[in-house]
């Protein structure tokens, strides 16, 4: 018999049905971006290690692309938002403002994924002109079909507008709770929405006033450095996107699945306050190598990503020290012997502590990223796509399908369908991760590039200090095979679950903290004076680099041509020199090219 | 099976989190070592890259 029933508590969907059906339909949205993203991984990562070919190498990145946006982009942020929704209305117990509203907001997420998804699916098929194999980076000169960044752009209309019903139910709450703290998920959720407004002027600007034109002919150049800077402006304060519900469950439900609760209030606040002040100024250090901006921006980049290490590791403090806590209360002694204590049986908690420990080592490969020197060592090889499959890909997805089996009993009035399948889904996807990552992060320290169906190119040998090249590329197959099925087993427990029989009082609390908000300073909820403190410093770090950038190259320029162009250029010299003995290095540069 | 069985109240002056001050020292402990490993398989380990 589950806790669940033991509480006997109403759920949320006893309480707030209309919310409650809004957070599935968001679940649901999360849930099928992730099942064809999967599937498109598991495509490209057979594709690449030669296992298992199913299309030509010349559809990779139609299957790449599509992996990279349903997967970081659609599985992410519908999951948020739903959790987001029910984190806001749980913790302030009152409704959202208008569920109509809300509805809407949802439908144009809906709309706009299907928008991007279609354009990037357009690549498949040949007898359509339609595409978008721009991957999730969408670098100019690449050009995706027009309807790629209008989807994206409505997209992000619509996950502005949840933030505003977000708002508006806090302003609700606030006019009846005048002296109150904010709650503590309202308040996660409302810092997180605060630095995704602030990040978010970056991609809206690349995509409505530049890519989006330039696409439907309206001008015929951009300039490439500069909407490459306007994206990282938003793609590194996008990770954080990504990363917050997850943080979110961590410190709220995660401590109470550990038979505890939150260790300290004050610290998750000052820990998401920091993530608003330092997730956006730091975007420079993912162009360490781009020509044009200066070393001085990017060592300010550096040093303000070297900050982000703070939050973090007070995470690592206070989420783990909640578990120890948890782990004591059930009766565990020792230095480390209260781990054995902990309810390792239970998937939701399974599940976020093995992805908390994942992103332990997704730290130490984001330090190397981050280091200015030593990313020239690792820059656009296989480490990169290693060490973003530890954070986003385990930290925050497996974080997500862990919540899941404790919150959708929660959303349905159902039991979860078998937790041994969970227990085995979640073990299943960290096995296959570490096998998949740990592969990726070593090929890439040989040199492996990324972003290429062809990794070997021709006549070239990688040569690893140890192991070979074939014992990485099986790891990188059975790594991500084991990933697929545990997606299987995930989704197919989630779907027999819908179809149970409905049950009352499956609804569980969320203990208080053990150190309250009572003992924080009131100024922790000051949300303008952090937002105008957040402004300062992105003003700070980008307005040289922007200006820079401008003053050199112009807003539309220099120019050098869409992607089609490029490739008949060098595939014409290819043809032309085809004989002379230069085939393979002109090849090689092709490639390189592509991927840069 | 029940995880709310046999709980005893601690209070927060008695927690002492002393075995999560353990793991994150064992923790940058294992990021030295993984560094100093860095630097074996990087510098020592490859030739020097000539770009350009």
């Amino acid at each position: 018999m589950s806790d669940a029933l033991e509480s006997g508590a109403p759920s949320f969907l006893d309480q707030f049905p209309d919310e409650a059906k809004l957070v599935r339909a968001t679940l649901w949205s999360a849930f099928i971006a992730l099942i064809l993203g999967g599937l498109f991984g598991i495509i490209q990562t057979l594709h690449r290690t030669d296992i298992l070919r199913v299309m030509d190498s010349s559809y990779y990145y139609t299957v790449l692309t599509a992996h990279g946006v349903l997967m970081v982009v659609s599985f992410t942020i519908f999951f948020l938002v739903g959790v987001f929704t029910w984190a806001v209305v749980r913790s302030l117990d009152r409704p959202l403002v208008d569920i109509r509203y809300s509805w809407t907001w949802y439908g144009l997420m809906v709309v706009g994924t299907l928008m991007a998804v279609v354009a990037v699916l357009g690549g498949f098929v040949d007898s359509t002109e339609m595409s978008a194999d721009v991957l999730f980076t969408f670098y100019a000169p690449l050009q995706a079909h027009p309807l790629f960044y209008g989807g994206l752009a409505i997209f992000l209309i619509g996950s502005w507008l949840a933030g505003v019903d977000w708002f508006r139910a806090w302003y609700a709450w606030k006019r009846e709770h005048p002296d109150e703290r904010i709650p503590l998920q309202t308040f996660m959720a409302l810092t997180t929405m605060l630095m995704w407004y602030i990040a978010s002027i970056g991609i809206a600007i690349a995509v409505v006033v530049f890519l989006l034109p330039w696409s439907l002919g309206l001008f015929d150049e951009v300039n490439a450095l500069l909407t490459r800077t306007l994206f990282w402006f938003w793609g590194h304060p996008v990770v954080y996107f990504w990363l917050m519900p997850a943080y979110m469950l961590w410190y709220t439900v995660l401590p109470k699945l550990a038979g505890g609760r939150l260790f300290s209030d004050p610290l998750a606040r000052v820990v998401f306050v920091l993530f608003l002040l330092l997730s956006t100024p730091v975007g420079i250090h993912h162009q360490y190598v781009d020509p044009g901006i200066a070393e001085g921006f990017k060592f300010i980049a550096m040093t303000n990503t070297m900050f982000l290490l703070l939050p973090s590791l007070l995470t690592a403090f206070t989420v783990v020290a909640s578990m120890e806590y948890g782990a004591r209360r059930r009766g565990g002694t020792g230095l480390f012997g209260w781990l054995r204590a902990l309810p390792w049986a239970r998937p939701a908690f399974t599940g976020m502590a093995l992805a908390g420990l994942m992103f332990a080592a997704g730290g130490f490969s984001g330090m190397i990223n981050a280091g200015m020197n030593i990313n020239y060592l690792v820059h656009n090889t296989l480490w990169v796509p290693g060490h973003f499959h530890l954070t986003v890909g385990t930290a925050v997805a497996l974080t997500f399908m862990a919540a899941t089996y404790w919150l959708w009993p929660q959303l349905t009035n159902k039991p979860l369908f078998s937790r041994p399948i969970g227990l085995l889904q979640v073990v299943m996807w960290f096995v296959g991760m570490a096998l998949m990552s740990n592969a990726m992060h070593v090929s890439g320290l040989f040199g492996v590039p990324r972003r290429t169906a062809e990794p070997e190119y021709q006549g070239f040998d990688f040569t690893p200090a140890f192991g070979t090249m074939n014992e990485f590329d099986m790891q990188i197959a059975i790594g991500g095979t084991l990933l697929f099925i545990s997606l299987g087993l995930f989704i197919g427990n989630v779907v027999l679950t819908s179809f149970g029989t409905k049950q009352s009082s499956l609804g569980e609390d969320l203990p208080p903290a053990l150190s309250g908000p009572s003992d924080s300073p009131v100024v922790l909820d000051n949300l303008k004076l952090w937002v105008g403190i957040a402004l300062v410093l992105v003003v700070l770090a980008y307005s040289l680099p922007l200006a820079s950038i401008i003053s050199r190259g112009g807003l539309f320029g220099p120019g050098v041509g869409t992607y089609p162009m490029i490739v008949d250029t060098f595939s014409a010299l290819i043809e032309s020199v085809a004989h002379a003995g230069i085939t393979e290095t002109l090849a090689q540069f092709e490639v390189g090219v592509i991927v840069q | 099976m029940s995880t709310e069985t046999a709980k005893k109240e601690i209070d927060h002056e008695d927690f002492d989190p002393k075995g999560t001050l353990a793991l994150i020292l064992l923790y940058f402990v294992i990021l030295a070592i993984l560094w100093i490993f860095m630097y074996f398989i990087e510098f020592l380990g490859n030739d020097l890259t000539v770009i350009g």
